[in-house]
């Protein structure tokens, strides 16, 4: 049980027990800030009924014409309250936004080669691998120079919008590219 | 020369200024002024050179120089808001809002210089200018957007601090008056639909939101706008639809599969509104019996639905099973539940299914909080079921899941050192065979067994609170520093070690570094909210700037640092005058607590202190009262010690000011606020019903230690003895203002404006005056017989010094008997304190004192 409700400003006091944890990547207040200014309804929150933060999502739209498309900039889970569907429930309004709201082709994220734990879960909602993108992370992966600790897949899901799934490939983890032709 | 010549020529001091090379720009600068001395771009650039060197005042000169030409070249207005920030000058002060402004009026067609003046009104909160600019822009610029910049004002306005309370209907009735003048609806854009339900929700028209929202659009908007479907629960429960909401939020969970925890609700508040006065429901009963009765069929709806949902759902989601135990706790509080037994049963129901989830603790928490008597050891001995080998990381989470629970209700008498010894050694033994699990786990990932290390260090902490014996304390660290070579991101091992090397006196500042936060450029953000018409942040990102402005925690740390410096630093006059003004700015201050104790891993039981409380050094929590109190003896110290008073100040004084709030005139002037007592303060604290329990549990909000509480009292004492010739030697105003022009002359060959230099000559002697010198008085006990040292009675120049070492002395080899330093070092640093007290009554005054003292000897 969970409360689901907007990213607000405030929330940035007590979002530490999310925070701290390694695989969250901690931003600067300013990125936050940017998103909320502009994205605000790609951005929410899961909240304990005790007003614990348990996680969130920030997101964006983005690119031009048929790749105009929802990004997932950050989803995380305290470390407490994994396991429970959180993430899936706030992915899912983020795709309902992107595809009601702003028109979206797709949405996309950015996930660790190495991260079979998310890519799987990703697939289970819908995602594909759509490319490679190498050294996306840098060269400072938490493994020992393991490829896929430094590399991305951009992973995608089609939205209504899309109607003939041009969005998606079957064969993108073969697709590679470097970190410089991706925003 | 033409003008693309001249940009030529400029574009080098842009690119000095971007790679930070300021002293290049000046020399780029001052070459180029000699062609063209007029050249305000040029001026505005080397005015920013100059500030970003640290030379204020020369900045200070140039960035006048252009602003009294009324710029309106957006190149020079957009240096000029650079120098003005770097000067400071930026926030409540209305140097940029000026700016624009008047290059505004001399191009009222430019829109772009419209939005910017509106823009310098938001960054300065000037919400009231900001409106009536808004307002004029769309009567000139016919754009939709303008307008609803004027009704966002209004309302910014009316939540303003400094806005009166009675004002606050008038500014909404304003902002809906414009926003019903709008062309269009304001379902158009949801940032806009949303600001048009707050602001109805505000004056109470319930009738005109609902109908707005139960049309198409506004169903439609809601249903994928998580900030408008927000106000829309507000508003039908507001309205009294609390039924009707339940039903809504029925479909929602059944047709859409909805989860959110904030329908549930809906649905319990709808199954208890008969029985609930201020949910005047539509179907209102006749009589309480009937009301009884409907509540109660509806209880079985309720729960009729939400079993089949939690059997539905199994462990994907607890929302149903937990709305079921809810539900049995709501019952019993209205008194209608009919089986006693239902929520041990419904817990126990819980426990088996989601057991096994490491949040499953937290979910029972407020069931387990009232529970008592019997079922209390229904539960006690349901959790002894639980097994206690495990062979899956599941099994293990489950077992940690029932310490926690069972740990939560232990009563005083099950808290011996002898129970508590045990259960150090069993979480420790099911620590080292769960570690076995996870010994295959990458290093990034927290151990399954963590929890055990965290409970253990739990109770030795409490032990150490029974006996007072430090070696548990050591325990749990060499425990944690274990669980964290295991476990190395487990930030919860880490927070408490912090701690518990804090208490044990081992230096570590990570703690309240970490919280630091330090931003300042909330302002820019807020623009860009305003255009892309993201109204629905808006007034979160001002309350967020608020509450980082007036951060309690920046402020303690502030006046930490002030400690440290004055002991350690020689103390010039220049120190004391700045420190002065910006201590009397944090006085002025409403502080906002934004630390987060609830981090903490607190697994004590539900009848002690909290993890946080029970490691709080000398168990008190630095707060409100510690900072009041520090400020007020610091303030009054450095008044006597400064030449300035209010009014030089006022002239002196560059940069921001805090924003007044609307009741600031009706506080008692700062003179009668330094005085009161600190015990009176501390009394008020002290009258607080909930604290009167337990004098242990008072200690925690007396922030002050008992050493600190003399040195604040002798402090106070001090001041009250030496003010009268603090006073009397004080030069004129007029005198130091002089003194203050001449100097500036001489740093920069401009006199400051508006100071009369002539009161330098008629003084021939700053200090002398026509009155006579006050009147020599005894030193008032609290003085004397600070540290109960009565027997020592030196001469009088000496005899603060004296009576204090020695004192100290003794209460220093007191405190250091004690096993652990942290409170000899807590003792050494008052007495340092001490030893600079007079000292930073400033230099002259040490002498006036020693002339006083001998005086009366």
């Amino acid at each position: 049980m969970s409360v689901l409700r907007p990213f607000k400003a405030t929330d940035m006091f007590k979002f530490n027990n999310i925070n701290l944890d390694i695989w969250t990547e901690t931003y600067g207040i300013g990125f936050y800030l940017s998103y909320l200014s502009r994205w605000p309804d790609l951005c929410s929150v899961q909240e304990a009924p005790s007003g614990r933060m348990m996680g969130y999502v920030i997101g964006k739209a983005e690119g031009s014409s048929t790749e105009w498309h929802g990004h997932v900039t950050a989803i995380t889970v305290a470390p407490e309250y994994r396991r429970l569907g959180l993430a899936r429930k706030m992915m899912r309004l983020l795709e309902l936004v992107s595809d009601e709201i702003y028109k979206g082709f797709f949405v996309d994220l950015y996930v660790r080669c190495a991260n079979d734990l998310a890519i799987n879960m990703y697939e289970g909602m819908g995602y594909s691998v759509y490319r490679r993108v190498r050294e996306y992370y840098g060269s400072m992966g938490v493994g020992k120079g393991s490829r896929d600790e430094e590399d991305a897949f951009d992973m995608r899901k089609p939205l209504s919008r899309d109607l003939g799934r041009r969005s998606v490939r079957a064969n993108g983890r073969d697709i590679i590219v470097s970190a410089h032709d991706v925003s | 020369m033409s003008v693309a010549a001249l940009d030529r020529q400029i574009k080098p001091i842009y690119d000095a200024l971007d790679t930070n090379s300021n002293k290049s720009a000046i020399v780029a600068c001052n070459k180029l002024l000699k062609k063209h001395p007029k050249n305000q771009l040029i001026k505005a650039l080397k005015a920013l050179a100059l500030v970003r060197s640290q030379k204020v005042e020369e900045s200070l000169i140039l960035c006048d120089e252009v602003l009294d030409a009324k710029p309106t070249d957006d190149a020079v207005l957009s240096a000029m808001m650079h120098v003005l920030r770097g000067l400071g000058r930026h926030m409540p002060d209305k140097d940029m809002v000026t700016m624009f402004e008047e290059a505004y009026k001399q191009q009222p067609l430019n829109e772009e210089l419209g939005a910017q003046t509106f823009f310098a009104n938001v960054r300065a909160g000037l919400w009231k200018a900001a409106q009536q600019i808004a307002t004029k822009m769309h009567r000139q610029f016919q754009e939709d957007r303008y307008l609803y910049w004027s009704v966002i004002s209004a309302v910014l306005q009316a939540n303003d601090v400094t806005t009166p309370p009675s004002m606050r209907a008038i500014l909404y009735k304003l902002a809906h008056r414009l926003m019903t003048s709008s062309p269009t609806p304001s379902y158009q854009n949801t940032d806009r639909f949303h600001l048009h339900l707050s602001i109805l929700r505000e004056l109470e028209l319930y009738d005109d939101a609902h109908k707005l929202l139960d049309s198409d659009v506004g169903k439609a908007i809601c249903s994928t706008s998580l900030s408008c479907n927000e106000i829309r629960r507000d508003i039908w429960r507001l309205r009294g639809l609390i039924l009707e909401e339940g039903k809504l939020a029925e479909a929602r969970i059944v047709d859409q599969n909805d989860r959110n925890w904030l329908e549930f609700l809906s649905i319990l508040d709808a199954t208890f509104s008969y029985l609930n006065p201020s949910g005047n429901s539509a179907e209102a009963s006749s009589t309480p019996e009937n009301a009884r009765l409907e509540c109660i069929a509806h209880v079985a709806r309720t729960q009729e639905l939400f079993t089949r949902i939690a059997q539905e759902d199994g462990v994907k989601d607890r929302s149903a099973a937990l709305g079921l135990l809810e539900l049995e706790k709501r019952a019993r509080t209205h008194k209608i539940s009919t089986d006693s037994g239902r929520l041990v049963t419904l817990m126990q129901q819980y426990f088996d299914q989601i057991g096994e989830k490491a949040c499953c603790f937290e979910d029972l928490k407020p069931y387990l909080a009232d529970l008592q008597g019997e079922e209390l050891l229904k539960w006690m001995s349901y959790l002894e079921s639980i097994p206690s080998s495990f062979t899956t990381s599941k099994d293990l989470r489950r077992l940690i899941n029932s310490h926690k629970s069972s740990r939560y209700t232990l009563s005083q008498s099950d808290l011996t050192v002898e129970s508590e010894t045990a259960r150090v050694t069993l979480y420790l033994q099911q620590y080292f065979e769960g570690l076995k699990l996870g010994s295959n786990l990458p290093v990034t990932e927290l151990q399954y067994a963590d929890d055990l290390a965290l409970l253990a260090a739990n109770v030795l902490v409490n032990l150490w609170k029974l006996t007072s014996q430090e070696q548990y304390l050591l325990h749990a660290v060499t425990l944690l520093e274990f669980a964290l070579k295991k476990s190395n991101q487990s930030f919860q091992s880490r927070l408490i070690l912090i701690r518990l090397y804090r208490l044990l006196g081992a230096p570590s500042l990570a703690l309240d570094h970490y919280r630091l936060m330090g931003i300042k450029q909330t302002a820019d953000y807020l623009v860009r909210a305003f255009n892309g018409e993201k109204y629905s942040q808006i007034p979160e990102f001002v309350i967020f700037e608020d509450r980082l402005d007036s951060s309690l925690q920046r402020d303690i740390v502030k006046m930490e640092h002030l400690r440290m410096r004055l002991t350690h630093e020689p103390i010039t006059s220049d120190i004391i005058d700045m420190e002065l003004i910006e201590l009397k700015f944090i006085f002025d201050r409403n502080h906002h607590d934004n630390r987060d104790f609830e981090i903490f891993a607190n697994y004590q039981p539900r009848i002690s202190d909290s993890i946080n409380a029970q490691t709080s050094l000398f168990g008190r929590n630095e707060s409100h009262g510690w900072l009041w109190s520090f400020l007020k003896l610091y303030i009054r110290a450095f008044q006597q010690g400064s030449d300035l008073d209010d009014t030089v100040e006022e002239k002196l004084l560059i940069g921001d000011r805090p924003k007044k709030t609307h009741d600031a005139d009706k506080r008692p002037p700062l003179r009668e606020r330094l005085i009161q007592q600190s015990e009176k303060d501390l009394a008020e604290v002290l009258n607080q019903p909930y604290l009167r329990r337990t004098s242990h549990r008072l200690n925690i909000y007396l922030q002050l230690t008992q050493d600190e509480l003399l040195f604040v009292n002798f402090a106070g004492a001090l001041a009250e003895w030496l003010e009268p010739y603090h006073d009397y030697t004080r030069p004129p105003p007029a005198v130091v203002l002089a003194e203050a022009a001449k100097q500036t002359e001489l740093k920069t060959g401009h006199p400051l404006k508006g100071v009369d230099l002539a009161a330098l000559n008629r003084a021939s002697s700053p200090v002398k005056k026509d009155e006579e010198p006050p009147a020599v008085t005894e030193p008032p006990e609290l003085v004397t017989k600070f540290f109960d040292c009565e027997q020592h009675r030196y001469l009088m120049d000496s005899v603060v010094f004296i009576l204090i070492f020695s004192a100290l002395k003794a209460r220093f080899l007191e405190v250091q008997r004690n096993a652990s330093p942290i409170e000899a070092l807590h003792v050494a640093t008052l007495g340092q304190e001490v030893r600079m007290k007079p000292l930073d009554l400033q230099g002259k005054s040490v002498d006036e004192l020693k002339g006083f003292a001998s005086l009366h000897c």
